[in-house]
Parts: C-alpha cells; structure tokens; sequence
C-alpha cells in the first residue's frame, strides 16, 4: 500500500515539476516575444494566457498528488469506546499499524487484560497439574 | 439531572487517543495538500477571487477523495462483521465526531499554507 502511494506521488510530482517548467518557459518567452516585436515592429503583441495543455497537467497532477497522498494516510481508529474494544479483541496489533508495518506508540493493548489476569479468577488446581506435571518431566530427564 | 449529551457519553463512551489520531491524520493531510494547491495556483497564475475558488473546490475534492478511499472501504467492511456502524449519524460518526467540522476544517487548517505558496510560486513563474 505505501509503496503504491509513493509511486503515485512522486509520478505527480514529476508532472507537476514539468507543468512548472513548462509554465516558467512559457512566461519568459512570452516577455522575449513582446520586447523583440516592440524593437522591431513596434506593434504591441497581446499577452496570451497560458496554453491549455500546461493548464490540464497542472491539474492533472495536481489531482495525482492528491490520490497518493490519501492513499498514504494511515488507517483511522473507531472513536466510540464499544467498537475501538471489539477491534483490538478481535485484530490485536494488527488493527493497529501505520503504513510502515510498526504498532503505534500510543496503542496501550487490551483494555480487558487485566480482567484475565485477576487473582481471584486465577485456576489454582490447574496450575497445580501443570506444575506436578513439570516437575515429573524434570525429574524423568535428570534420569 | 445531566443533558442528553452527557447521558449518551455515559452510555457510548468515546476514545480520546482515537479522536486525537483521527482528526491529526486529517489535519496533516489537510495542510500538506493545502501548499500542494497553492503550487498548482501560483503555476496557473490564478488572481484574486478565483484563486480562492481553486482552493475551495480542491480542498472540497480532497475531503471527498478522503471519505471515499479511507471512511466508505472501513465501514464496508466492518458492517460485513456485524457491528452496528450504521445506526446514527451513518458512516462518518464512527471516526469523527460532527460531521460539519470534517467537511469544513479543511477549509481554515490550510489556508495560511496555500496562499504562502500560491504567491510564491506566482512570482517564480511570471518573474
């Protein structure tokens, strides 16, 4: 994803860099144009306006730009608490990238882990299992 | 006895960090393209009223270009998961918060920028 935004980008800044050129020459001529023709002829030249092609690539990669730029914006958040929850349960980190692949500085993680975490909701037999469990193994490797 | 709108904070409370987020992702954007359009302006040597209107209606395209491409695709895809994003104020209220001020804000955050480049780059070209 960013790496299409940024061809697209630098693609519109290309053409608009062009279009400025182009524009720029066309200006300088322009006043050339009218202070030979004032020395030779005396007959004073009309200032045209700018030609129509340099105008459409001014606003072609103007709109260009535009598309890249959005498209390289990183992905909004849900504001209401409910669904900003149900994200981060449901996608973790993930939900949570900038277009660089890295988690956001200010993404604090769950906000229910310290429900999963509480003593008092603890399975103390089980880990009791567990442990007599590993202690066996132990003792079965140091055999 | 609190207002109807602290009554519905209490109910759907709102994440400050994803409303900052948001409207910063918003904001950047907003100024960026902002000198991005006096550049086009100042090239096609735009005067007075009508540079202004090249503003408006660029930074009106930008805030469309951005509902499109970043609000509709994420609301497609979550109402496929079953959350209730559409109930009300539609789509948009599910990453700001007044729909007037997304439409609008563009217009006031960029405007120092554009006409900062819009003249610059007038006189570069028409030197």
């Amino acid at each position: 994803m960013t790496l299409i935004s940024k061809s697209i980008t630098a693609f519109g800044s290309l053409l608009l860099a062009h279009a400025c050129y182009s524009a720029q020459e066309h200006s300088a001529l322009q006043s050339f144009r009218a202070a030979t023709s004032a020395a030779l002829t005396s007959t004073p030249t009309a200032a045209t306006s700018l030609p129509i092609d340099i105008a459409i690539e001014t606003v072609v990669a103007i709109l260009v730009i535009l598309i890249g730029l959005v498209l390289g914006t990183s992905p909004l958040r849900p504001i209401q608490w409910r669904e900003w929850a149900g994200k981060i349960e449901r996608e973790g980190e993930d939900g949570f990238k900038d277009n660089k692949g890295q988690v956001n500085r200010d993404y604090m993680g769950n906000p229910f882990d310290f429900i999963e975490g509480r003593p008092n909701f603890v399975d103390i037999r089980k880990q009791r299992k567990e442990f007599a469990e590993w202690v066996k193994s132990q003792g079965q490797q140091q055999k | 006895m609190p207002s109807q709108q602290e009554l519905d904070l209490q109910i759907s409370p709102l994440v400050q960090e994803s409303l900052v987020h948001n409207s910063r992702t918003l904001h950047n954007l907003q100024s960026l393209t902002a000198s991005l359009f006096g550049v086009g302006a100042g090239i096609l040597g735009l005067e007075s009223y009508s540079g202004f209107l090249f503003y408006l209606l660029f930074s009106l395209i930008t805030t469309l270009l951005f509902y499109t491409l970043r609000i509709a695709p994420a609301s497609i895809s979550s109402s496929s998961s079953g959350t209730g994003a559409s109930n009300k104020g539609g789509v948009l209220a599910r990453y700001f918060r007044s729909p007037l001020d997304f439409w609008t804000a563009g217009l006031t955050n960029g405007l120092a920028g554009f006409i900062l480049t819009w003249t610059l780059f007038y006189g570069l070209v028409r030197a």
